[in-house]
């Protein structure tokens, strides 16, 4: 019984980020270091060992001046849920240590860096680049040492990193219900911190089960695409664009294939289903 | 000093008797039950004082266990009264009590935080949920934290040297059989079973973990 | 009894077999794999109650609202304040990571004197009694030899309860030499004044705005008020309504549902090109042009002088030549300003990039005079003068104090050369390098800003700054300036410390923000106010008179005592009583209108030709042979590019194409690449006449052919090892340009040569 009332509760927390209102500004990127603890060195022009939960990528449509295009890809962990969403995502199923593990509530990929022993399979297996690894220990110098989540577990040297959707939001929203009575948190309770920081809205997020929730229609809009979709990795965070070569950068098409003919990304989900 | 070589066999008379073959068996194996019993959990375990000691009990005859050990608006747990909570009854000495004494002069005027020794602190990798357990399942304090409510005094606090853990984490017992002592028993297999038992699942990583 | 060897193994045999009936082996194999995940060394963070904490973030001039969560007194994040009228909750990255400036190393810990030479980095710390008198025993000898006008102080703002006690400082001591840092907004106040005759900052009503026209505005990239812009730009790019004028493909233009490519600094000669067609095809608005405003017509004055109008000028730029000027085909042209004047409730705003570029005054009163045709001066969705703060108290000053305010100011502002500009900073180091004998400016104090670092042609700065023979710097962060400092007298972190934060340059409403403590001061540094104070304090006089209030706080409550209840319940107050207002009752000018034909302006040269707006080709320095190539800066929400640094949350945001290894990149169109022999990732040295800088390349198809672009904020070398040598600053690539008519600096870029190192 308990089982079943759980399933009934099952959550797929996702992301949409609409395209066409990124302007790159970065709020999403400070916001997420800010918030999770997200370690730096002191020369983080060195782009090979820089660490980060959230890189914002920006691509062009190749055309000469001034027919140029940009677009800005804002990349966090895309919280697979794997070929036949049962949460076999390419990380988790190679893990060897099950340190890093499908979140069957919310549909969240955890990774627990006490349990990590930095084999860093994942981030072999990860096709997203999400994933990063701690080749020292984290310094934080003079005072900085205070301004440290304390939600947030700080990281040591040896372990794999990644964006975990800020899931301690989760769980102090979840708190925060428990105290009030409620068994269900509103959609605006939980948000990530770069959805929060982000100035232009471009970034939706919630549970994408609830028809109720922005991310619902969303996700199942026209322009919403996924990266690399034809892995079957079925991640959970979903874009928006109204450029057609953007859709194209966003997988390896062939020749002659058209984004356009591949069915949206919520059919393939329902397929699968 | 023997010039047989070595594959010749020990004259018999040469030899230990079985007797005195057991009998070492026998210290050797006393002397480890003894030292794996009463002196490794000694020698593993450091002993502190909490800093003074307090009167659950007492308290719990005037006022309600949430009084103190409150959740806070936003749904976090606040664990152990800050000064300023205790400064709201005792600004001045409410009794005759030499810890409260103490109290006062230590820490309320010199508005110094009372460093109290938390008996079930977990490591700062796991989030657990006050709220979970007490507003969402019910549960009551005393299921893990057992009849502190009762005490009169507050008991030594030990700490593991090796891990840095307080003792209530593994528990008293040092096979983990039987019940808890004092309620203690906080390892991550113990959350699990609980949970297998109550919800059917062992619960996913991050349920616990941050 | 035989003792041997067999009863020894008989023992640890026994030995053995006890001990796996004892805990020890379990026990210690969970031990030690439980302490081999135990990092003592690694941080741990104290927990305990979330608590919030509103404030104003005055890390630029934006004053975005910033809501802080701090745990146990200490700040951990800062998020934007929902409900403040400037950014509506909307941040940008630098305020949300200035946790990191707070507890940096780049803190100034305690008032510090130099004990090496001149930048080098030789400090001595010194207690706060010490650093007044120093400063105060300095100003004191000046003032005896009748010299208190050679006095200086470079502040970063000119509004609010702190720059105004520098100002008041200063006129209480006798000096009139109190210079803001320049920016675009020099220009714009400048043309606000010459056609509304009001003094005040420009707002601009973005949000109601129907159409803006932007001539180079960096919207997206920290222009005006970052969090504001930011906000905003979903409702730009959903209704299509914002042009962007550039010949970059920057982030707004990305954004803007039209990229007009103009040849950079050719944009007056566009927005005189698009009024020239509005006026042509009469769609400009009859009722203010009418009866508001003076000069579009041709004028006779009271000698019978005819005078040149707007109207006649507009007809020296129609689309054909201005098409050849700009670089932009005439249909484009017509049908811009068609749609321009058309639009509903069109506006048109200047400030090239995040507005630290400074321009000339003609691009600004071009700009104007397009607003002006539209007639959407003080309407919704149109331009607004946004009145100064003018709630200060009454002071007396002594002779040697009123002597000294007659003085010339050292930088030329508000003199027969240049009447009606305030501020002209960029003018300073020629001033000083070029004076016979000792320098003009004997004590310099830098109460904002980061002249070194943000001014054009940092080495002429740094040329003139040694010849000022003392130097104090107020900052919070060991910055360009203050390392070249002969005093420190550190500041508080902004959230450590009060302030008002009045109206920032852009925000169309009026506004008072109120940055507020939201930890506890970490080291030993004060209020400037209060340092102020003090100084005035062992001055004594009437200097000391000036300054009656016991400290800071103080003065700031009784200026405000109106809107402290407001201030100090929502973190802001809004001016309920302000109505931009009606056109009868708008314009301060000597004709009461507004003026196309800006009459204060002319006072100099007499000509109709230099009073009105026009397109003067701005001469970049440089030899077009030997410097085949122009070098702009832009500007990237990314990288700082004010006074103050790049945390490293900030750089960790930046792409590899624009800083990697150390080494900066600028852009150029592959075609100029190939044309210089230049591909992807190559060194190059670029040269510029004010110096040289090893970059790295990157080809960028949306770059116009023949600019080389350069991120601007980049390239410290002061503050910590965290942020000092990463790229290379572009200002001290640039020159200044002089404005002929307002002296402000014009030059929006420079002749370079790019050759592969």
């Amino acid at each position: 019984m308990t089982k079943q009332a759980q399933h009934t509760k099952t959550k797929r927390y996702g992301m949409v980020i609409d395209l066409d209102r990124c302007t790159g500004c970065g709020a999403c990127m400070v916001g997420c270091y800010a918030e999770n603890n997200v370690p730096f060195r002191k020369d983080e022009t060195d782009k090979m060992l820089s660490l980060n939960w959230l890189r914002v990528f920006k691509v062009d449509n190749g055309k000469p001046f001034p027919d140029t295009e940009v677009c800005y890809i804002p990349k966090p962990c895309m919280q697979c849920d794997g070929r036949h969403m049962e949460g076999h995502s390419p990380c988790v199923s190679v893990c060897p240590a099950v340190a890093t593990d499908y979140d069957e509530p919310t549909g969240v990929v955890s990774q627990i860096y006490t349990r990590c022993f930095g084999c860093r399979y994942c981030m072999a297996a990860c096709p997203y680049h999400a994933r990063k690894f701690n080749w020292w220990d984290p310094v934080w110098p003079a005072d900085m040492e205070k301004y440290l989540n304390p939600d947030v577990s700080v990281r040591m040297r040896g372990v794999v990193e990644k964006c975990s959707f800020c899931y301690h939001r989760y769980q102090k929203a979840r708190d925060k219900a428990y105290v009030e009575g409620r068994d269900e948190i509103a959609e605006n309770e939980y948000q990530p911190a770069c959805a929060e920081a982000c100035p232009t809205r471009a970034i939706t997020f919630g549970d994408l089960h609830n028809p109720e929730h922005e991310v619902y229609e969303l996700s199942r809009s026209k322009k919403a695409f996924r990266l690399l979709e034809k892995l079957n990795t079925n991640p959970k965070v979903y874009y928006l664009t109204s450029k057609s070569w953007v859709r194209r950068k966003a997988d390896n098409y062939l020749e002659g294939e058209s984004p356009a003919d591949r069915k949206p990304a919520h059919k393939a989900e329902t397929a699968s289903h | 000093m023997s010039t047989q070589s070595d594959n010749q066999p020990v004259p018999a008379e040469n030899r230990a008797s079985g007797w005195v073959i057991f009998v070492f068996f026998l210290i050797g194996l006393i002397a480890s039950l003894i030292s794996g019993w009463i002196a490794f959990p000694n020698l593993l375990y450091s002993t502190q004082q909490q800093p003074i000691d307090f009167n659950h009990k007492a308290h719990v005859a005037q006022m309600d266990c949430s009084s103190c050990h409150f959740f806070r608006d936003d749904g976090s747990f606040a664990g152990s009264p800050t000064l300023d909570e205790c400064k709201s009854c005792h600004m001045y000495p409410m009794s005759n009590d030499p810890d409260e004494q103490k109290f006062i002069e230590e820490y309320v005027k010199k508005d110094k935080e009372v460093p109290w020794l938390i008996y079930a602190e977990q490591p700062p990798c796991v989030f657990f949920s006050h709220a979970a357990h007490v507003k969402g399942a019910d549960m009551e304090c005393r299921t893990c934290h057992g009849d502190i409510g009762q005490s009169t005094s507050l008991r030594e606090y030990q700490e593991n040297r090796l891990t840095g853990y307080s003792r209530d984490i593994w528990g008293y017992s040092m096979l983990r059989l039987g019940e808890a002592k004092h309620g203690g028993r906080h390892k991550m297999n113990d959350c699990a079973e609980c949970h297998l038992k109550e919800t059917g699942s062992k619960g996913d990583c991050f349920q616990c973990h941050k | 009894m035989k003792i041997d060897r067999r009863c020894f193994l008989s023992l640890v045999i026994g030995g053995a077999v006890g001990t796996t009936l004892t805990p020890v082996p379990w026990k210690l194999t969970d031990d030690i794999a439980i302490w081999t995940q135990n990092w003592p060394w690694t941080p741990s963070p104290e927990k305990g109650p979330s608590v919030y904490k509103k404030s104003v973030c005055t890390l630029c001039n934006g004053g975005c609202g910033i809501n802080v969560r701090t745990v146990k007194g200490q700040a951990k994040k800062i998020e934007g304040q929902a409900d403040y009228p400037v950014n509506r909750g909307s941040l940008c990255p630098m305020g949300i990571s200035a946790t990191q400036h707070l507890y940096g190393p780049s803190r100034i810990q305690s008032p510090m004197k130099r004990t090496g030479e001149r930048g080098q980095g030789k400090w001595e710390k010194i207690s706060w009694a010490e650093a007044i008198s120093t400063v105060s025993e300095k100003l004191a000898e000046l003032r005896s030899r009748k010299k208190p006008h050679t006095v200086a102080c470079i502040a970063e703002s000119d509004r609010g309860t702190v720059p105004y006690l520098l100002q008041r400082f200063l006129t209480a001591y006798g000096s009139p030499n109190f210079i803001r840092t320049p920016s675009s907004f020099d220009a714009q106040e400048q043309a606000l004044y010459l056609t509304q005759g009001r003094h005040g900052t420009i707002g601009y009503d973005l949000e109601n705005a129907g159409f803006i026209l932007s001539f180079g505005s960096a919207l997206m990239d920290a222009w005006g008020t970052a969090g504001q812009m930011l906000s905003a730009s979903a409702d730009f790019k959903q209704k299509n309504k914002l042009i962007q004028v550039e010949p970059r493909l920057s982030d707004t233009a990305a954004l803007a549902s039209q990229w007009v490519a103009a040849k950079p600094g050719t944009e007056a000669a566009l927005a005189l090109g698009l009024a020239h067609v509005i006026v042509r095809d009469n769609l400009y608005n009859k009722e203010f042009v009418d009866n508001y405003a003076f000069g579009f017509e041709d004028w006779e004055d009271e000698n019978g002088t005819v005078h040149q109008g707007c109207k006649s000028l507009l007809k020296q730029y129609p689309p054909k030549k201005v098409a050849g000027i700009t670089g932009i085909d005439k249909g484009t042209i017509e049908s811009l300003a068609r749609k321009f004047a058309r639009a509903k409730r069109p506006v048109a705003i200047c400030g090239r990039g995040s507005g630290m570029v400074p321009g000339g005054l003609d691009e600004a009163l071009a700009v104007f005079a397009l607003n002006a045709l539209v007639g959407n001066i003080n309407q919704p969705g149109g331009v607004t003068a946004i009145p100064e703060p003018d709630y200060w108290p009454e002071m007396q000053r002594d002779k040697t104090a009123s002597n000294g305010m007659q003085q010339p100011r050292v930088d030329g502002a508000e003199s027969d050369r240049f009447p009606n500009t305030r501020y002209l900073l960029n003018r300073v180091p020629e001033a000083i390098n070029s004076a016979k004998g000792e320098s003009p400016i004997q004590a310099l104090l830098v109460a904002g800003g980061n002249p070194l670092y943000t001014m054009a042609d940092t080495e002429t700065a740094k040329k003139a700054f040694d010849k000022i023979p003392f130097i104090a710097s107020f900052s919070t962060y060991m910055d360009e300036t203050a390392q070249y400092a002969d005093i420190l007298l550190p500041n508080h972190h902004f959230l450590e410390r009060f302030e008002d934060v009045p109206t920032p340059a852009g925000t169309p409403t009026r506004v008072i923000g109120l940055t507020r403590p939201v930890v506890e001061p970490r080291h030993d540094t004060r209020h400037i106010g209060d340092t102020l104070i003090n100084i005035a304090g062992s001055l004594g006089g009437f200097i000391e008179n000036a300054f009656p209030w016991e400290n800071y706080e103080a003065f700031l409550k009784q200026t405000l005592t109106k809107q402290w209840d407001s201030l100090e319940k929502q973190g802001y107050w809004v001016d309920p009583e302000f109505m931009p207002p009606a056109w009868e009752k708008a314009f301060q000018t000597p004709s009461g209108k507004y003026e196309f034909y800006p009459s204060q302006r002319s006072k100099a040269s007499g000509k109709d030709a230099d009073a009105l707006p026009g397109f003067r080709q701005v001469e970049l320095p440089g030899d077009p042979e030997k410097m085949p190539l122009t070098l702009m800066p832009y500007a990237s929400a990314r990288i700082a590019g004010g006074a103050v640094a790049n945390p490293p949350f900030m750089t960790k945001t930046v792409d590899t194409d624009v800083i990697k290894d150390g080494a900066v990149f600028v852009e150029i169109n592959p075609q100029t690449a190939k044309k210089h022999g230049l591909s992807e990732g190559d060194a190059a040295v670029l040269k510029t006449p004010a110096g040289k800088a090893r970059v790295r390349i990157h080809l960028f198809e949306g770059l116009m052919p023949g600019l080389v672009a350069m991120p601007a904020g980049l390239g410290h070398t002061a503050f910590s090892d965290y942020i000092a040598g990463k790229g290379a600053n572009v200002n001290a690539l640039l020159t200044d340009v002089t404005d002929p008519g307002s002296g402000l600096n014009a030059g929006w870029g420079i002749r370079a040569s790019l050759v592969k190192a």
